[in-house]
């Protein structure tokens, strides 16, 4: 079950958006983190099921953070949400072993197929 | 500087405007990246308001280590309205244009450098800045049109900015965002300056966006 979800944007109010259209229903623990060092980090401790993932950050960007986190745990659910929409950029961070991508503007759809696809991969796991 | 934050857009709105930002930009790079094959590395925007006399200041100190710098300018209007300033590194458009032609479609014969460089770097320009401003007019329910590019190339720096058009006692929102391409020597900056003209629009687009996140 997805129950723990960190989200690792440098923009508060892109992870206030992205909170918004998650389902409200679900009783999602939510955690925040505002650059990949700090995602990472915050990876560690809190061993998320899922953990949302901006690609253009300060300090550590999701590219590295990805990198990382997949090092430590390599069946991390990274899922990238990203306004750096370049085939190049969306390849790269799949080969780092993200999850899938999101793009932003985030639709609630996309949103919610994406963590269906993670809950049944969890699942799976499980 | 602080005074006419606070007196212009709120904490939140400035986050609200830096993430459209960076969503626009994103959106932009990639539709350049369809043109030249190579990857647009972005960086986080930045929002900044000040006093349109600090503006010319506020832009060289960032291009300073450039030294000559070559622009591309266009201006919108909409309800959104301003200036869009691209600049790039020196050597940029040479560079440009080697990535947009392959060598055999390079004719140097018919086509002086000078003015290939300054017709690539309106084109690259017009790509970059035209996606960058639709679609923060698209996420602000906005419509904008634009006038043609226009390109200064290989200027010194310091004589290139100047706000002599502009009403001295106006107020300056100024998007920055800066990039670099992971191959060719290219890197840049973008500046979008809107005037506090768009203020009161601008507020209620951007409460309007978020309203849909509440």
């Amino acid at each position: 079950m997805v129950k723990k979800i960190l989200i690792v944007d440098d923009s508060p109010i892109a992870r206030k958006m992205l909170k918004s259209i998650l389902p409200k229903d679900q009783g999602y623990e939510f955690y925040e983190a505002e650059n990949g060092k700090d995602g990472l980090e915050k990876y560690k401790d809190l061993k998320p099921d899922v953990t949302f993932m901006d690609l253009t950050m300060p300090v550590m960007t999701g590219f590295e953070a990805i990198e990382e986190i997949i090092k430590y745990d390599k069946n991390a659910l990274i899922i990238v949400v990203t306004a750096d929409v370049q085939m190049k950029a969306l390849k790269a961070a799949l080969d780092l072993g993200a999850y899938m991508v999101l793009k932003k503007p985030l639709k609630r759809e996309d949103l919610h197929a994406a963590l269906m696809k993670a809950q049944d991969s969890l699942q799976r796991v499980e | 500087m602080a005074l006419q934050k606070e007196m212009t857009l709120t904490k939140e709105e400035i986050e609200t405007l830096q993430e459209i930002m960076n969503i626009a930009f994103g959106q932009s790079a990639s539709d350049l990246a369809v043109v030249i094959d190579t990857q647009v590395v972005l960086s986080v925007p930045f929002i900044e308001i000040m006093n349109i006399t600090e503006l010319p200041g506020y832009i060289k100190s960032h291009v300073k280590d450039y030294k000559y710098i070559n622009i591309v300018e266009q201006k919108f209007w909409g309800r959104f309205k301003g200036d869009a300033l691209l600049i790039f590194s020196s050597g940029s458009g040479k560079e440009l244009i080697s990535m947009l032609q392959s060598e055999e479609s390079l004719n140097l014969e018919s086509d002086p450098i000078d003015v290939l460089e300054r017709e690539t770097l309106m084109e690259v320009g017009n790509i970059l800045i035209g996606a960058c401003i639709g679609k923060i007019a698209e996420l602000l329910q906005d419509i904008v049109t634009y006038t043609p590019p226009m390109a200064v190339v290989e200027t010194y720096y310091y004589d290139a900015i100047s706000v002599s058009h502009y009403d001295p006692r106006s107020t300056a929102i100024v998007l920055k965002t800066d990039f670099r391409f992971d191959e060719g020597n290219v890197s840049g900056f973008l500046f979008l300056v809107t005037s506090h003209e768009s203020i009161n629009w601008l507020k209620e687009a951007l409460r309007l966006f978020l309203e849909q996140y509440e």
